[in-house]
């Protein structure tokens, strides 16, 4: 299965608004797509309360996973988007 | 089965569209309602009976039976604040009664230092029509914010 390794640069980490923001990208998706945290089991990134509760922070590394037809596609957009400083623009 | 929220602290009863942030004026995180807090040093207690799986000073997440998620966000962009001002009166993990008290803030203090103190108070990975019976007005911590079906 197609997956990425990417480090979350929000300072906040995946948290409150960048965890809204990618939990909608993933939403949108069209393909099921798993985040873990390295040693951690996989969770829906769909699900805002399971992404929150991984509790990722700035600088962690993070695993997508994602199956099917525009898998690679999906999280190549999901994986910039955790590579972003999604807090950047509201100082 | 429905889980009754309640309201985590007094205030004024508000519609999220109102909130000066996006992520819940536009209910990215969910459906729910906010309140505006008085103006004066005051306790957070816990809008369900749960645990209790996020606890940070500035928000925190109950979880109800059924997997459903009670977010409790302390003002707007407060995690900036970085914790000060804000006392935790109880531990992430903890199993919590409705009403139990969790955090001590002054949303007056937090007004001072320029963020919003309004407290949105979300059904997380809800549906926009899952939740109902919406509190407008003045609210007494404790009094019936919203229900979740």
């Amino acid at each position: 299965m197609p997956e990425r390794r990417v480090t979350v640069a929000s300072q906040v980490g995946l948290h409150a608004r960048p965890a809204a923001l990618f939990v909608r990208a993933a939403g949108r998706a069209g393909v099921a797509v798993t985040i873990a945290k390295a040693g951690s089991s996989p969770i829906d990134a769909r699900s805002l309360l399971a992404v929150m509760s991984l509790d990722v922070r700035r600088g962690d590394e993070v695993i997508l996973v994602a199956e099917g037809n525009g898998a690679d596609a999906a999280l190549d957009e999901l994986a910039t988007l955790l590579a972003t400083d999604l807090d950047a623009t509201h100082a | 089965m429905a889980v009754h929220v309640s309201a985590p602290l007094s205030g004024t009863a508000m519609g999220l569209v109102d909130v000066p942030d996006p992520v819940f004026s536009a209910a990215m995180v969910g459906p729910g309602v906010a309140i505006q807090p008085e103006r004066a040093p005051g306790t957070v207690v816990a809008p369900v009976a749960g645990r209790l799986v996020k606890l940070r000073p500035h928000a925190l997440v109950v979880l109800a039976d059924g997997g459903r998620g009670v977010l409790v966000h302390l003002g707007i962009d407060t995690v900036r604040l970085d914790g000060e001002g804000f006392t935790l009166l109880a531990s992430e993990g903890d199993t919590v009664e409705m009403g139990q008290p969790l955090v001590r803030w002054n949303p007056a203090d937090v007004e001072a230092r320029g963020f919003s103190p309004v407290c949105p108070v979300v059904a997380l990975d809800a549906a926009t029509g899952a939740i109902g019976n919406l509190a407008t007005g003045p609210i007494d911590a404790g009094a019936p914010l919203f229900t979740w079906n």
